[in-house]
C-alpha cells in the first residue's frame, strides 16, 4: 500500500518538477542550426589554388605572394642559398569585398611560364554556403580571371610570346570551388578548373581542363596545415610532343603551414610550381618535386575592414 | 480514502504548477560591449531565447554564439573562430532562479536578482545577476546588465592583442515575454 502511494506521488510530481526545471525544452526543436558554416578556410587561397572563401563586404585584402628558386637540383643548393637568391614569381594584389558574396580584385604578377609581366583582374562569387543542418552539404564558389601580359613581343613568330595583336597576350581561368568543412578541424575543396590561353606554343593546348584538390587541417585556433594539388588534363599528343623536345609537364603540389595572427594570414609553403597565377601553374608547370625543383614560398594576406566605423 | 486524498492533493499541486503559464521569448536582444585601450568591441544579436515560469520562478536563456553581429566582419570571424570557438561551443546558456518573493503574476516593476549557472565556451560559472522584471497588462518584460570576465570561461587572449580586447565584457539583455505555446 505504501509502495503504491509513493509510486503515485512520484508519478505525479515528476512531470511537474520537469516542467519547472527544464525550460530549455520549449526551444528544443528550434535549436537545429540552419545557419551557414563559416571559416571553411582562413584565407581566399589555399596555397596555389582558390579556397571557397570570399571577403566580407567592404573588406580590403592586400596580398603579397612570393615563390623562390629551386631548393635543389642544378639551380639550387648552397650557391643560391637553396633558392632564396632567386624569385620565380611575385604577385601583389588588392582584392575587395563588394558584397559578402562578391569579391573583385586586381593584381600584378611577375609571371613564370610562357609570359611575364602579368596584369590580372579577378572576380569571385560565393554561390552556395554549407549549412550546419546539411541542407546544403557543401559550399560552392565561382572564380574567374583575365590575365594580360605587358611583356615585349618576341621577334620569332613561332614563340608563344610573339604577339601579333593584344588578344594574344590574354588568358582566362574559370573555376568552381566545391568545399566542405568536416567538423571544426578539417576542410576539403574540389576545384574543377578550365584554363583558356589565346596564344600557346605549337602542339600546346589553348583549352585545358584541370581538377584541383585542397585541404586544411587545423592544429590549433591559429595554426593549420594546408595542401593543394592540381591535376592537369593535358592530352597525350601534346605531352608526347613536348617530351621528345625535352620538356616534361608536371602537376602542381603545394604543402604549407598557415599562421593566423588577427588580420594577417601567413602561408609558409613549398611547391614545385614556379608560377602563382592559375593561368600559368595549371598548364605550364615544368618543375618537379623529385629533382629538387621545389621551392620555398609565402603568401601574406592583410585584411583591412574599411566599413563599419 | 486516505490514498485518494493524497492523490487528489498531488493532482492539485501539479495542476497549479502546470496551470501557471510558462512565459517565453524567442527574440531576446543581447548586446555586449568591451572597451580596451586600442579598440571598443560591440556586438548584438536578437536571436536569443528565454523562458520564465512565474510559479516555480525558474528562468532560462540561450543564445547561439554565431548570431552575434559585429560591425567588422573580421572581428566577428575571430570572435567565432579563435575566442568563443562557436563550432565547438555553439550556445551560451543560463539556467537559474529568480530570487525574492515578488509576485510576478501581478502588474508592477520588480527589481529582482537571479541566481544560476551561465555556460559560455563550455565553461559553467555561477552568477548572481540583478535585473528588472516588469509586468503590465499581461505583458512581461525583463532587462538585465552584468559583467562577464572572459578568463572565467577560459577564453584566452594572446598577449599580442591584449591592448585590443578587454578582460571584462559588459552584457546587456532585453526580453519581452508571451505565454509559451507549448510547455
Amino acid at each position: 500500500m505504501l509502495h503504491l502511494r509513493l509510486l503515485t506521488a512520484l508519478l505525479l510530481t515528476a512531470p511537474a518538477a520537469m516542467a519547472q526545471e527544464d525550460l530549455g525544452a520549449i526551444f528544443g526543436k528550434d535549436s537545429v542550426r540552419r545557419d551557414p558554416v563559416s571559416s571553411t578556410f582562413k584565407s581566399t587561397r589555399i596555397i596555389n589554388g582558390q579556397s571557397n572563401e570570399t571577403l566580407a563586404k567592404r573588406d580590403l585584402d592586400f596580398r603579397v605572394a612570393h615563390r623562390f628558386g629551386d631548393m635543389g637540383g642544378s639551380g639550387g643548393g648552397s650557391s643560391t642559398f637553396f633558392g632564396l637568391d632567386n624569385s620565380t614569381d611575385i604577385r601583389i594584389a588588392f582584392e575587395y569585398g563588394i558584397t559578402d558574396r562578391l569579391t573583385a580584385g586586381v593584381s600584378r604578377a611577375k609571371g613564370s611560364g610562357n609570359f611575364s609581366q602579368l596584369w590580372e583582374v579577378l572576380g569571385k562569387y560565393r554561390l552556395l554556403q554549407q549549412t550546419h543542418d546539411n541542407r546544403s552539404p557543401v559550399a560552392v564558389t565561382l572564380f574567374a580571371n583575365a590575365v594580360a601580359s605587358s611583356m615585349k613581343s618576341s621577334p620569332d613568330k613561332a614563340d608563344p610570346n610573339y604577339f601579333d595583336k593584344f588578344s594574344d597576350r590574354v588568358s582566362y581561368v574559370a573555376q568552381a570551388v566545391i568545399a566542405r568543412k568536416f567538423g571544426n578541424a578539417f576542410s576539403l575543396a574540389l576545384t574543377p578548373s578550365f584554363v583558356h590561353r589565346n596564344r600557346v606554343g605549337y602542339k600546346d593546348m589553348n583549352n585545358m581542363f584541370a581538377m584541383g584538390v585542397g585541404g586544411r587541417l587545423r592544429f590549433s585556433n591559429r595554426v593549420a596545415f594546408v595542401a593543394d594539388y592540381f591535376y592537369s588534363f593535358r592530352d597525350s599528343e601534346s605531352r608526347d610532343y613536348y617530351e621528345t623536345r625535352g620538356t616534361k609537364f608536371y602537376n602542381s603540389l603545394g604543402v604549407g603551414v598557415e599562421i593566423e595572427t588577427g588580420g594577417h594570414v601567413f602561408h609558409l609553403n613549398f611547391t614545385n610550381a614556379t608560377a602563382i597565377l592559375e593561368n600559368q601553374f595549371i598548364p605550364e608547370t615544368v618543375s618537379t618535386w623529385t629533382h629538387g625543383q621545389f621551392r620555398w614560398g609565402f603568401n601574406i594576406s592583410r585584411r583591412f575592414a574599411l566599413g563599419g566605423r | 480514502m486516505k490514498r485518494i486524498f493524497i492523490i487528489a492533493a498531488f493532482l492539485a499541486c501539479a495542476a497549479s504548477a502546470l496551470g501557471q503559464d510558462v512565459l517565453s521569448c524567442r527574440n531576446v536582444r543581447l548586446r555586449f560591449f568591451s572597451s580596451a585601450p586600442l579598440e571598443d568591441i560591440e556586438a548584438t544579436t536578437n536571436k536569443g531565447v528565454s523562458a520564465i515560469n512565474p510559479a516555480s520562478r525558474a528562468i532560462y536563456f540561450k543564445v547561439p554564439i554565431n548570431t552575434f553581429q559585429f560591425k567588422k566582419k573580421l572581428m566577428q570571424e575571430h570572435f567565432n573562430e579563435n575566442y568563443l570557438e562557436s563550432d565547438k561551443y555553439p550556445y551560451a546558456e543560463f539556467k537559474g532562479k529568480i530570487l525574492g518573493d515578488a509576485d510576478l503574476t501581478k502588474d508592477g516593476s520588480y527589481p529582482v536578482e537571479t541566481e544560476g549557472t551561465l555556460l559560455i565556451h563550455g565553461v559553467s560559472k555561477t552568477y548572481r545577476v540583478p535585473g528588472t522584471i516588469t509586468v503590465s497588462g499581461g505583458k512581461t518584460t525583463a532587462e538585465a546588465k552584468f559583467d562577464v570576465r572572459v578568463a572565467d570561461h577560459q577564453i584566452k587572449i594572446p598577449s599580442l592583442v591584449v591592448k585590443n580586447i578587454a578582460e571584462v565584457v559588459e552584457v546587456t539583455m532585453t526580453a519581452e515575454y508571451q505565454a509559451a505555446t507549448k510547455p
